[in-house]
């Protein structure tokens, strides 16, 4: 069963790379006249033709194809460094550039997918119970989690941000924000945990909501169950049925969402990175976009692609372990 | 018992059923909302075409450097304040509504329509032509939208791709030498439409799939029924259900994704303001404490959200209740 989601997770990685590759060479014109632009015009023809030739351009387009797709596995070298492509920017690998902002990204998705989840189950159980003894909070706790979902996280994010750098905060809180860590500091996880708490808590927002919704209408609907009276006319307390039946229950849908809640993330990463200055992936995608730096562009969507295939592939595997029915 | 316990039973089908038809109030809410929101959109269309017929005139939003960062006060002219370039908000938020929701609502409607085309195609295809296609969806769908969203933008705007664009459609967008007309208004609806028509191709698909097999469709198809009269009298209809649902879900989004296309720069250009736009130029004068100018059009964003998915959840819970759409 792991075994076949395995296997069909390697189609959708080659179509993945079929799109960005294609994507790439939508455009009219190679590489090589993107990133010259028009001071190519003052190039030697014989110069342009060796750059073409460095960058792999003399080939069929399906051998283009797989010099890229090597690119990604093989070691360091020149030549795979040119078939993945340079920045336009510096003329670094592209791998290069992408590598060294992978940690930044994942730990803030990481500390916002743990957020999300542990306060979204918090607040949906919150909510249940509410909704058994008073419905007036239980209505705005709703109302509350319905706008929350509803705004975007990059308003959140500079509201926050604003508030932050106010007077006002100052006697309140002290949180520190833009970047990673102090300006002429040495990067660790000490500063980056404390400068991405709050980037990561505007990113979990939207979710966190979505979760505790997720849980209340999941839990509601185990609630009207048969088992539930049975339970409770057996005798046994409201509260031990809800943890012990009834949030079992609504415990596999909620792994299965937390799957599909990662590319949502990473997608709110994007402008997150960019409003507090992280130096992730994301911020990157935009610095590219900008700069129409499209080998960097499309190494990104490659990457993130295959990070999102890979944590479906993780649910899935996740799921068929704490769901004994699916194993059958 | 305590009393929250006895709810919990009461909760419960067996102890007691709910019978009678209940009023759909998150329809209601949700249409008299944006009821009101199209009203503010189209309220700057009203100022342009027909008061002029009666000789009266509201001004677009102009800047007026006198009258910068004035805060929300009861004195008119500006009740809501103005931006860091004085415009009047209230205006701004009227042309701004105008912006967003016709981005939402145009590439809400060429996305459901392309995804329900698409995903019936695949369905009545079948074998390796309907594997092919829905595996595009999923692989397309693999990549987070704002990735692809931005990718799109930035390849579609570029200056290379433009030149070969057809000179009618140059022409019709009202491009010229000096500026680029509707042109970045073309391709944020153009990106968001590619980036959100895979889900509803994948509901269509899964949705004549179970047409398909259904005792009234091969019925259909026994007493010989052509084609043309399965795909109008069957298949359309029972997508057309879902489509609606989908499609106010999907002006949501596009509305959400424009902001954040306008916020970074890559939006409708300057010449079409939008909420999103709004929010990128009052991001600058935030930190001096004007808040008003960043908080309003965040709140109506807010609220266009809230109230699209009230009425697409409201509509989805009607026509469930008259089964027209499986539970």
């Amino acid at each position: 069963m792991i075994l076949r989601r395995v296997l069909a997770a390697i189609p959708m990685l080659f179509l993945v790379s079929l799109v960005s590759f294609a994507l790439m060479r939508a455009l009219p014109g190679d590489p090589v006249d993107v990133m010259l632009g028009s001071s190519q015009k003052e190039m030697p023809a014989e110069d342009l033709k060796l750059l073409r030739q460095e960058f792999g351009l003399n080939q069929s387009p399906a051998k283009q194809y797989m010099l890229w797709l090597s690119g990604w596995v093989k070691s360091d070298n020149v030549a795979s460094a040119n078939a993945l492509g340079r920045s336009y920017r510096d003329g670094r690998p592209v791998k290069e550039v992408i590598i060294e902002r992978i940690p930044a990204t994942l730990t803030l998705v990481g500390v916002a997918l743990l957020i999300s989840f542990t306060l979204g189950l918090l607040l949906g159980i919150l909510s249940v119970i509410l909704n058994l003894k008073n419905k007036t909070a239980d209505s705005a706790v709703t109302a509350a989690l319905l706008a929350l979902y509803s705004a975007p996280n990059f308003w959140l994010a500079f509201i926050a941000l604003a508030f932050l750098a106010s007077p006002y905060s100052a006697a309140l809180i002290h949180l520190p924000i833009l970047g990673l860590h102090p300006p002429g500091a040495e990067p660790s996880l000490a500063y980056a945990a404390e400068y991405l708490l709050l980037p990561a808590i505007i990113l979990s927002s939207r979710r966190m909501a979505k979760v505790a919704l997720y849980v209340r209408a999941l839990a509601l609907d185990e609630l009207s169950k048969e088992y539930v009276v049975s339970a409770l006319a057996k005798g046994l307390s409201l509260k031990s049925v809800i943890t012990n039946h009834v949030l079992k229950n609504c415990l596999i849908p909620v792994v299965n969402l937390a799957g599909l809640s990662l590319p949502a993330l990473i997608g709110g990463s994007v402008l997150i990175e960019t409003i507090f200055c992280v130096p992730g992936m994301g911020r990157l995608m935009v610095e590219s976009t900008f700069g129409r730096n499209y080998p960097v562009l499309m190494g990104l969507v490659m990457l993130y692609g295959t990070i999102v295939i890979l944590a479906n592939l993780l649910a899935d595997v996740l799921n068929n372990v704490i769901d004994p029915r699916l194993q059958q | 018992m305590n009393s929250a316990k006895m709810t919990a039973i009461k909760k419960n089908p067996i102890a007691a059923r709910k019978t009678g038809p209940k009023v759909n109030t998150k329809l209601i809410a949700g249409a008299v909302c944006l009821g009101l929101l199209m009203l503010i959109a189209l309220s700057p269309l009203f100022s342009n075409l027909i008061l002029p017929i009666f000789g009266l005139t509201i001004e677009p939003p102009i800047s007026n450097l006198s009258a910068v960062n004035l805060a929300p006060s009861l004195n008119l002219p500006h009740i809501l304040g103005t931006d860091a370039l004085g415009h009047d908000l209230v205006k701004m938020i009227a042309y701004g509504a105008l912006g967003s929701l016709s981005v939402g609502l145009c590439s809400a409607l060429v996305a459901v329509t392309l995804g329900n085309i698409w995903g019936a195609a695949a369905a009545l295809a079948g074998g390796a032509i309907d594997s092919l296609m829905m595996r595009l969806v999923d692989a397309l769908l693999a990549v987070p939208s704002i990735i692809l969203l931005l990718t799109l933008s930035s390849i579609l705007s570029a200056p290379e791709l433009v030149e070969h664009f057809p000179p009618f459609l140059l022409k019709a967008l009202g491009v010229t030498n000096y500026t680029d007309g509707l042109l970045p208004y073309f391709i944020v609806i153009l990106a968001i439409t590619a980036t959100t028509w895979l889900e509803s191709a994948r509901v269509a698909r899964a949705r004549v799939l179970a047409i398909k097999e259904e005792d009234f469709f091969l019925a259909a198809q026994a007493l010989g029924s052509s084609f043309i009269e399965l795909l109008s009298k069957h298949l359309l209809p029972a997508l057309a259900t879902t489509a609606v649902v989908e499609g106010t879900l999907l002006v949501s989004d596009a509305i959400i994704m424009e902001s954040g296309l306008s916020f970074l720069g890559l939006g409708l250009g300057p010449s079409t303001p939008s909420w999103g736009s709004m929010l990128k130029d009052a991001q600058s004068c935030l930190t001096a404490g004007n808040w008003w100018a960043a908080v309003i059009p965040g709140l109506l964003i807010c609220f266009t959200v809230l109230s699209v998915h009230m009425l697409g959840e409201g509509f989805f819970a009607s026509k469930r209740a008259r089964g027209k759409i499986p539970s």
